[in-house]
């Protein structure tokens, strides 16, 4: 039982894992590789060859102003993974810290805390993003903020669940005993135990993050053009969804892509977390 | 019914968990053949993984679904139980094979009444000429017979509202309801406390009189089954390894395995050759407490509350003791005696009335799970950094290390343990870590809480013999909890007993344990004297 | 012992803090906005008099504290203002439009429900097995589609292989209510596919834990048949934790359909919203914001005495 602990996954996980990874890397490849080159300028119109159907020049053919899709797709994930690696950042700071501190402390403190924090999950999460873009105008930054705010309950609640367990274990009694002082406990003693929980919660946000980023881009609200993203490029792609369809399915599938990649490596994390706790 | 009859007769028996990689996998159970007589109590002891709960789930015809026997079969009351179908098997459990199991906490489905729980048993078992009052009635009778006075009351409580031994009794009645004529009961006792135990015991053994029942009692505790079982047999690796007389085995063990789990079933520390250093009593005490009263729950609304309800919510009424320098201080007490509340009180950790005087301003303590006792994120030198630099007498570089080295080493630990990590130690290395992490401090006392209870005989051994040389070397003074007799009686020269949240008794070891003066002192010594046999 | 009372007044006097707390958001949102209303509404042409009058019309120049109170009173009366941009009152835009964004949702929780459960049940049955993967497999997949991409896909789906060109013509329910019920089952499915991947997936792993609880042991030995055990100790075990996750997916439904409502061109609140949005007409943002949380904030309270009503631990603690 001691001995035997070092990283051996469950296969259920590792299948989770190469999956996640295999849908993931395709979006992450899309995008450094956009960085460096993209077949076509993803701005560059072209009259003459307006919506055409995927073909050797356009493997994922053109839109209605003459620009390639896969140049558009490339640079799109760049904003992709920007704003939903950035909110989760923020969130994951605002949302440790303020759960940290419940947890710990419990009392008036928590009760605060969660006061504040339930009121905002009370609004669906989208909503709120929304108003805060229409208030303070929409802008990549603005999106990445408001994301922040939206998502920082969710990571809130996990550290406040641990946090209250990880409370009540020896270690964190001995530390006290000991005399380290309370900031330090949470810091040193408990945060590092949170992480196996934080860890899945964080891929699971990235991932949800995605859905309302894409969701406001998709309204208008999001990316603004003419930055390409996955939102606006199929909003744009509407109304010729019956002419041509490719305008919808590649960026959707690469959408869906990255999202999937994101659930599939959560999913992976938390049969191996739990599996190998366990034991 | 003459006695001598087979009720059970399990017959070369192997059983295996064969799958698509391994078809032939290690048999779980290899070749079993007992017989179960008919009105006797058969204990069935092995570690975990020896097979005695598979054996016993393949009697009652609850094996999980992977499970495949692969020869053998098992006969009840002369039926071919492998012959019948599921649902002819299904209908001999409750009303001619009962079973209960370990945790009572969470047996009974926590949204349903215990009467409607029990109800179930008999409306699954249909009888016709049954109605809902005889129903009602059979359950109360069961219920008044399982040792509740207020049997019509329990009936709509739901199972949080019960305590453990309740639990455990509401879970006999269940299984006793049909009166089976078999009764497995797979650890009923192992989450109970020693006073629940006996109780729980002289239970089952009333009702097997009663309703002429035959127990198979299972556990991986060889002592439990003193005064218990008529027999036992013993199982290792799938396999019956020793069967005999219950006084036989437990006295006069023939086989080697016998032996070996006798020994680790009670910890000898006559052989140890503990010294514990001598008590001065005219000394000033290390550690005063005067008139402690405490109890969770106690901030201000809750108090409003509580007062409200004119609910006493006090766990420790005026407690006062002292412990001296250099002595080893014995607390013993039943369950819900208030011991931890005590020491959590004394460790600051709670708030109180009454005064807590320590003479050093450090005072250390070890508790009872030693998967806990350790931050599972962090290696052992990060323990060891962090307790002296927390005692603020940590000094720089080379000085330190070799400090903590010195500390490990005094505990038996190499310098190779710094850079391991919790997980890859061993439950009496960690305990032995924990006490470093007190001894570098330099505490003038340490509180140990049930510290030996979650190991086994040999590390409880180690741990005991370093924790009188911290004693004797640094006259540290040492609060023990336990309830362990043996322990207590070797090496505590005083002792103290909680009950109800109240010191009852206190004197010198000897004086307390030979001529208790309060009843409860005395019940829990007659509790711990008939399953551990002092 | 606390009673069930007891635990619902509780839970009451929390449910108004959050109103208030929700309510003190919402303002403060609309107050610090960058940009008067009033000259926002005048367009930048007018003159500094004009807009000091209409900010004295719209009780811009009182102090903030009687701002909120006097909005806090309106908006708990249903009696929010009137919008810049329709000169409609703000309640009656949204009495307007709710029939859409409710019967969406409500369509789409049905579905939800209807299919999770059956599925999970089964799938839960026999876990591992071919059945259960595929389903587990599938899940996964629409879990990971978001509601408007899986819209953009349905109308594609509807157009190109069932040639219909119908989508997204709107019947008011007083007209022909089974019309109203036709034109939102496509939007409402498309809101309803991923919720039903998270409802199966967590059903499922509930139900496959609650089947291996000691309990469950217990009522095997008792002799009870698995349907039975199925029915009586399983399920309702299952549904206590599953309350909390079907008011989260309310609330997701809820917020998906306002962006579902802009692909199906439908006239609900999303769209409202929208326009709202891009008019910067505040009292109507603000009332379609409150009421949509203060919808969540009730569903949330339902779960929470549901829950209480499901187990006895929390309401006889």
């Amino acid at each position: 039982m001691e001995q035997k602990k070092t990283k051996n996954r469950s296969p259920e996980a590792s299948i989770f894992y190469t999956a996640g990874l295999i849908f993931l890397g395709i979006v992450v490849a899309a995008f450094i590789i956009s960085l460096f080159w993209t077949p076509y300028s993803p701005d560059a119109t072209d009259a003459a060859s307006k919506l055409m159907a995927p073909c050797l020049e356009h493997p994922f053919g053109t839109d209605n102003f003459g620009r390639d899709v896969l140049s558009r797709v490339m640079s799109a994930s760049k904003y992709t993974l920007l704003i939903s690696g950035a909110g989760v950042g923020i969130a994951l700071i605002l949302g440790t810290i303020t759960g940290v501190l419940a947890g710990y402390y419990g009392g008036i403190i928590d009760r605060g805390i969660m006061l504040f924090g339930n009121s905002i999950m009370c609004f669906p999460g989208i909503l709120l993003a929304l108003v805060a873009v229409a208030v303070f105008g929409p802008s990549v930054g603005n999106v990445i903020w408001a994301l922040g705010l939206v998502f920082a309950p969710t990571f809130a609640r996990v550290c406040r669940v641990g946090t209250m367990e990880i409370k009540e274990l020896d270690y964190i009694t001995h530390a006290r005993i000991m005399g380290v002082k309370p900031l330090r406990i949470m810091a040193l003693h408990v945060f590092p135990n949170l992480t196996s929980q934080l860890l899945p919660a964080t891929v699971i946000g990235l991932a949800n993050m995605t859905l309302f980023e894409s969701g406001m881009s998709y309204l208008g609200l999001g990316v603004q053009p003419p930055d390409a993203s996955f939102g606006k490029m199929l909003s744009d792609a509407q109304a010729y969804i019956r002419v041509a369809p490719w305008l919808v399915i590649f960026p959707a599938l690469m959408l869906v892509f990255y999202i999937l990649g994101l659930y599939f490596i959560s999913e992976g994390l938390r049969v191996g977390l739990t599996k190998g706790g366990k034991r | 019914m003459t006695r001598h009859i087979h009720i059970v007769k399990v017959h070369h028996l192997s059983l295996s968990f064969p799958t698509k990689k391994n078809p032939n996998p290690k048999p779980v159970l290899d070749d079993v053949d007992f017989g179960i007589r008919d009105g006797e109590i058969l204990g069935l002891i092995g570690n975990s993984g020896s097979g005695k709960t598979m054996t016993s789930l393949a009697i009652a015809g609850l094996l999980p679904e992977n499970a495949e026997i692969t020869g053998g079969s098992i006969k009840f009351a002369g039926n071919d139980l492998l012959a019948l179908d599921p649902k002819e098997r299904r209908a001999m459990l409750g009303r001619d094979i009962g079973m209960i199991f370990q945790e009572p906490s969470t047996a009974l489905d926590p949204l349903m009444t215990v009467g409607k729980q029990l109800e179930e048993i008999l409306t699954a078992h249909k009888d016709p000429s049954m109605t809902s009052e005889m129903r009602q009635k059979t359950i109360t009778d069961m219920l008044e017979l399982v040792g509740f006075t207020n049997a019509v009351e329990i009936l709509g409580r739901y199972p949080h509202q019960l305590s453990g031994g309740q639990r455990q009794r509401v879970l006999i009645a269940g299984a006793a309801l049909l009166k089976p004529r078999l009764l497995i009961c797979d650890e009923p006792t192992s989450s109970l406390d020693t006073v629940t135990t006996v109780s729980i015991l002289e239970l089952l053994k009333d009702l097997c009189h009663k309703l002429h029942m035959t127990i198979l009692f299972i556990s991986h505790d060889l002592s439990a089954v003193r005064g218990f079982c008529d027999r036992v047999m013993v199982m290792k690796d799938g396999k019956i390894v020793d069967k005999d007389v219950a006084s036989e085995i437990l006295t006069n063990p023939k086989n080697s395995y016998t032996a070996e789990l006798l020994t680790n079933a009670r910890l000898d520390t006559r052989i140890l050759g503990l010294e514990p250093a001598t008590v001065d009593y005219s000394t000033s005490p290390v550690l005063t407490a005067k008139g402690i009263t405490a109890g969770y729950g106690r901030s201000l609304f809750e108090r409003v509350k509580k007062k409200a309800e004119k609910k006493d919510t006090n766990i420790l009424h005026d407690v006062s003791l002292d412990v001296y320098p250099n002595e080893i201080l014995g607390l013993i007490g039943g369950s819900g005696s208030g011991k931890t509340t005590l020491i959590r009180t004394l460790l600051g950790l709670l708030p109180h009335e009454g005064s807590v005087k320590i003479k050093s301003s450090s005072i250390g303590a070890i508790f009872q799970d030693p998967v806990s006792c350790l931050n599972p994120s962090h290696n052992i030198k990060w323990h060891m950094s962090e307790a002296l630099r927390a005692s603020g007498k940590a000094a720089k570089g080379t000085d330190t290390m070799a400090r903590i080295t010195a500390v490990l080493e005094e505990c038996g630990l190499s310098a190779e343990f710094l850079s391991r990590r919790p997980d890859e130690l061993s439950g009496g290395q960690r305990q032995r870590i924990a006490i470093a992490m007190c001894l570098i401090q330099k505490p003038a006392l340490i509180i140990a809480d049930e510290p030996f209870s979650s190991l086994d005989a040999s590390s409880s051994a180690e741990l005991l013999k370093l924790m009188t040389d911290i004693n004797r070397e640094h006259h540290t003074a040492f609060l023990l909890i336990t309830h362990n007799i043996h322990i207590v009686r070797q090496i505590c020269p005083r002792l103290i007993v909680m009950h109800d949240g109240r010191i009852c008794e206190e004197g010198t070891t000897t004086d307390v344990l030979n001529n208790p003066k309060s009843e409860s002192t005395a019940a829990l010594l007659e509790a711990e004297r008939q399953i551990h046999g002092i | 012992m606390k009673s069930k009372s007891g635990y619902i007044i509780g839970k009451i006097i929390e449910l108004i803090l959050t109103l208030l707390v929700v309510s003190l958001l919402v303002f403060i949102a609309f107050s610090v906005i960058p940009g008067d209303a009033a000259r926002v509404m005048l367009g930048p042409n007018a003159s500094d008099s004009q807009v000091e009058l209409l900010r004295a019309e719209l009780g811009l120049d009182k102090p903030l504290v009687s701002r909120y109170f006097s909005w806090l009173l309106g908006i708990f009366t249903f009696n929010p203002g009137v919008s810049y941009s329709y000169s409609i009152d703000v309640s009656e835009l949204i009495a307007q439009r709710l029939p859409v964004t409710l019967g969406t949702s409500a369509i789409a929780m049905i579905m939800v429900i209807i299919v999770s459960y059956p599925l999970a049940i089964l799938s839960a049955r026999k876990p591992g097995r071919l059945g259960d993967q595929i389903c587990s497999v599938i899940g996964h997949v629409l879990f990971a589609i978001p509601p408007y991409v899986a819209s953009l896909l349905l109308i594609l789906l509807a157009s190109s292989v069932f040639s219909l060109l119908t989508v997204g013509n709107y019947v008011k329910p007083s007209d022909d209510f089974f019309g109203y019920i036709g034109c939102l089952l496509l939007p409402s499915f498309a809101i309803a596919l991923p919720k039903i991947a998270m409802s199966f997936k967590f059903l499922r792993s509930s139900i496959i834990e609650q089947q291996s609880s000691d309990y469950v042991r217990t009522s095997k030995s008792h002799g009870l048949s698995d349907f039975k055990i199925l029915i009586r100790h399983v399920l309702p075990n299952s549904n206590v934790s599953s309350i909390t996750i079907i008011s989260i997916i309310m609330s997701d439904i809820l917020g998906g359909s306002l962006i579902v409502e802009q692909v199906f061109n439908l006239p609900g609140l999303g769209r409202l919203l929208l326009s709202a949005v891009q008019g910067r007409d505040f009292p109507l943002l603000s009332g379609i914001v409150f009421y949509i949380a203060f919808i969540t904030v009730i569903l949330y309270f339902i779960s929470d005495i549901a829950s209480s009503f499901a187990d006895p631990r929390i309401r006889l603690k």
